[in-house]
């Protein structure tokens, strides 16, 4: 009878314990590198390594997108706006707000499942509002850039966390707010706050300690490569050139890329004599060392503010008989480039939005070709586009099945001044403002450009500026919105609006994501407070 | 009859660097009031020219380039009575309930731009009350009232103007009188609606978005269409608001006219 009683105790135990054995890792570096054709994931601020935001999912398509309906809104109760993706994985949503709040959410239903605050300190130095643009996860964890520069994991089950580690202070102007980008054991990141005198960097982490394993600076100083493009003083230790925008990842050449922010100040350059290497370019680096491979540099000695923190795009695509490896970018100075990925050298570059400082990029140096008048100064002086740029933060997509380039374009103009501003810490360091003309029409599009020709394809106009990111499908569609609230559904060959729903507030430097759950494809768009998902009807 | 809102705004540089700062930076003077003495840049050519570049760069874009207005008041018209203390705690802490926020400039930034706006004030502040405001009110009542309010009573159609007087320069109000298509202020730009049985209805727009429009109609009806149920939407050059020229409102209806709007402090009921 002992001998039963025992045996039954002990299966029980055993039944106890097996269930409370932590499964695998829900998350590997090789399903990361899968992308989306998991389609119940989405792992990484682009959807894929390469950044192109496209689905490969077709339920939804042109002919039946004007079936959407909601399906559930999730609000977060908090003042401020999403610029977040958010993660999905297996019917579960992970995604970051204002102040480094964080949530993980019912895909089903919208409902919440635990809630991450972060205590913040007093006396922040921001530019541009509490925001952040989303996790990464690798294994059971995420990973979240701070207001405060420190790089923070979370466990993915219950949002306690597991580590905090700083990047650098933000008493001095640092700041974070890119979703972080996982590439094999470490975690990559940079720094925000060039309106602050920062001197700005990438930096990869140990996933697992937290543990800093390099640092690639943006602005190169004295005895670097790069050096010799900032003048011989200490101007390079406020030079700006923050990373506020995710970069992407070849595998094949294990490298990252990033783009990089303005220099500082943005708009007076009298005391920064040079290109000011790495700020307003792209950077290719080994993932590994943070060694530079190449570098493509947009806007050299830039005097309008024209970060170039927009995604860099990677894809494939024939270029006079022969299939190149190539990171297209649109870039906030208003020009379309498509680049070399193993070279770094320039293939083709062209406006996509009106552009008055440059007459062309020139094809035998890489660099734009400068018309006169465009320095700002005292009395002011007029540029197109605006501060804003010709596009800025909000990710493009990529349609490879079209090649097809889907950007959110910005038709605008402003009246730059620049001034000899003494640099304090704590205090806006631009230099300079601009000012736009009271009369002057802003207006945006969503343009397909071709990335082969730099030639616009087609063109869908709002009524006034958005900072809406795209999304496309395979099954056709690009998603989209406009600077009034509406989410909108395109055709991706043509451009016509097949379908809009009025959200209340506009999709602001974020985009929709799209999976799969319960055999029915989610269309899911942050907008405001809110995360909406919708769905075809059942 | 101008299009001016009455919202004080001052530049998003000015809003944005105000993030953040939960205590003081270190550093020169914040000082929330007026430091004592008197404004050592007030006269100074080299302060001035400092003064009008920190405005064009913190403050123009919402103020004007000129200072005379643009989504902010003209502060040519505002300023004459304006003592320092207050221009100072203005500039300083913003204007609740506007769009004008408190800014972290050191003490002496907003010093030098007050010499700036002290310095073009010059030519205004001079600007004495004229004009026979009785005749004036007169004038508002039989030209103006269909569309503008002023007070308590009056049409709606066009911005409401019981504050313009004291926010706008009389070269400003001039101008907008005399030429009201020059400008149209966001909410009162003029608009047709072309329905799909050819009807047309003009209005102000009050709304947009890339599906849909919302308008009041010149019979102050408000009013929302979405663009593919109607066969045209088409955004006028000329204001709604007529063209003021001589022969309509000689010079001294137009001076009686200012100098009744420059009486009006606004609403009794607000």
């Amino acid at each position: 009878m002992r001998t039963i009683t025992l045996a039954v105790a002990f299966a029980l135990t055993t039944i106890t314990l097996g269930a409370q054995q932590a499964g695998p890792p829900q998350v590997t570096n090789q399903d990361i590198l899968n992308g989306l054709k998991d389609p119940a994931k989405w792992l990484t601020y682009g959807g894929t390594y390469d950044g192109q935001r496209h689905s490969p999912l077709t339920q939804i398509t042109p002919a039946n997108v004007q079936q959407l309906v909601p399906q559930w809104t999730f609000q977060t109760g908090q003042l401020g706006a999403f610029q977040s993706t958010p993660i999905v994985i297996d019917g579960v949503l992970y995604v970051t707000g204002v102040n480094n709040n964080a949530w993980a959410i019912d895909a089903r239903s919208g409902r919440q499942i635990w809630r991450y605050r972060r205590e913040l300190p007093e006396g922040m130095i921001l530019c541009c509002g509490p925001v952040n643009r989303g996790f990464a996860v690798l294994g059971d964890r995420l990973y979240m850039s701070t207001l405060d520069a420190h790089l923070v994991a979370l466990d993915m089950k219950t949002g306690t966390e597991l580590f905090d580690v700083a990047m650098d202070d933000y008493k001095q102007g640092y700041s974070a707010t890119v979703a972080p980008l996982v590439v094999k054991d470490k975690v990559i990141l940079g720094v925000a706050g060039a309106e602050y005198g920062i001197r700005g960097f990438i930096e990869a982490h140990d996933a697992a300690t937290g543990k800093r394993i390099w640092r690639f600076y943006t602005v190169a100083g004295p005895g670097e490569t790069g050096g010799n493009t900032w003048p011989r003083t200490d101007a390079y230790k406020r030079g700006g050139g923050s990373i506020w925008v995710t970069g992407t990842y070849d595998p094949e050449q294990n490298l990252v890329f990033f783009g990089t922010g303005n220099p500082g100040p943005d708009y007076f350059s009298a005391n920064r004599e040079g290109d000011n290497l790495f700020t307003a370019s792209v950077v290719a680096l080994d993932a590994d060392t943070g060694t530079l491979k190449w570098h493509y540099q947009f806007t050299p000695h830039d005097v309008h503010d024209w970060d170039s923190t927009q995604v860099p795009v990677l894809g494939e695509i024939p270029i006079e008989g022969q299939n190149r490896k190539v990171v297209m970018f649109a870039n906030r100075n208003g020009f379309y480039y498509t680049i070399d990925r193993v070279t770094g050298k320039l293939i083709v570059a062209k406006p996509f939005v009106e552009t008055t400082w440059a007459k062309e990029i020139s094809y035998l140096t890489g660099r734009p070709i400068l018309l006169p008048d465009n320095h700002p100064n005292e009395l002011g002086v007029r540029t197109c586009p605006d501060l804003g740029g010709g596009t800025n933060f909000m990710a493009p997509s990529y349609d490879p099945n079209l090649k097809l380039f889907f950007v959110t374009a910005r038709e605008t103009c402003a009246t730059y001044f620049a001034y000899d501003q003494k640099f304090e810490i704590g205090v806006s360091w631009t230099g300079g403002g601009t000012v736009r003309p009271r009369e002057q029409r802003n207006w945006g599009a969503l343009r397909a450009i071709d990335p082969i020709t730099a030639e616009r394809k087609w063109e869908f106009r709002y009524p006034t500026v958005s900072s809406s990111g795209v999304l496309s499908t395979a099954s056709g569609l690009v998603f989209a919105g406009d600077g009034e609230g509406n989410v909108i559904a395109l055709d991706s060959r043509t451009g016509k609006s097949l379908w809009h729903y009025q959200l209340g507030f506009p999709v602001r430097n974020t985009g929709g994501t799209t999976y799969m759950l319960d055999g029915r494809q989610y269309l899911l768009v942050p907008s405001g407070a809110t995360l909406t998902a919708f769905a075809l009807p059942r | 009859m101008t299009r001016m809102r009455l919202i004080a705004l001052c530049t998003l540089v000015v809003s944005l660097s105000a993030v953040g700062f939960a205590q003081d930076p270190p550093g020169p003077k914040r000082s929330d009031t007026l430091p004592p003495g008197k404004n050592p840049h007030l006269g100074r050519a080299d302060s001035i020219k400092s003064g009008q570049v920190l405005f064009q760069t913190r403050c123009a874009d919402c103020h004007g380039l000129d200072a005379r207005g643009y989504r902010g008041p003209d502060l040519t018209a505002v300023l004459g009575g304006m003592p320092d203390e207050r221009l100072f705690q203005t500039i300083r802490k913003g204007v609740p309930g506007s769009d004008m926020q408190p800014n972290n400039m050191t003490d002496d930034d907003v010093l030098l731009i007050m010499a700036y706006l002290r310095n073009m004030n010059k030519a205004t502040v001079t600007e004495t009350a004229s004009g026979n405001a009785e005749n004036g009110r007169k004038v508002f009542a039989s030209q103006c009232a269909t569309c503008h309010r002023a007070g308590d009573s009056g049409g709606r159609l066009g911005p409401d103007l019981s504050r313009i007087g004291s926010a706008r320069s009389r070269d400003a109000l001039t101008r907008e009188i005399r030429t009201p298509s020059e400008w149209m202020a966001p909410g009162y730009e003029s608009v047709t609606i072309v329905t799909n049985d050819g009807q047309k209805i003009r209005g102000v727009k009050k709304n947009e978005d890339t599906f849909s429009i919302q308008i009041m109609d010149a019979r102050e009806r408000l009013q929302g269409y979405m663009k593919s149920d109607v066969q045209q939407v088409v955004f006028e050059k000329a204001s709604l608001m007529p063209e003021y020229g001589k022969e309509r409102l000689n010079d001294s209806d137009l001076n009686d006219l200012i100098g009744y709007l420059r009486t009006l402090r606004g609403s009794s009921t607000r």
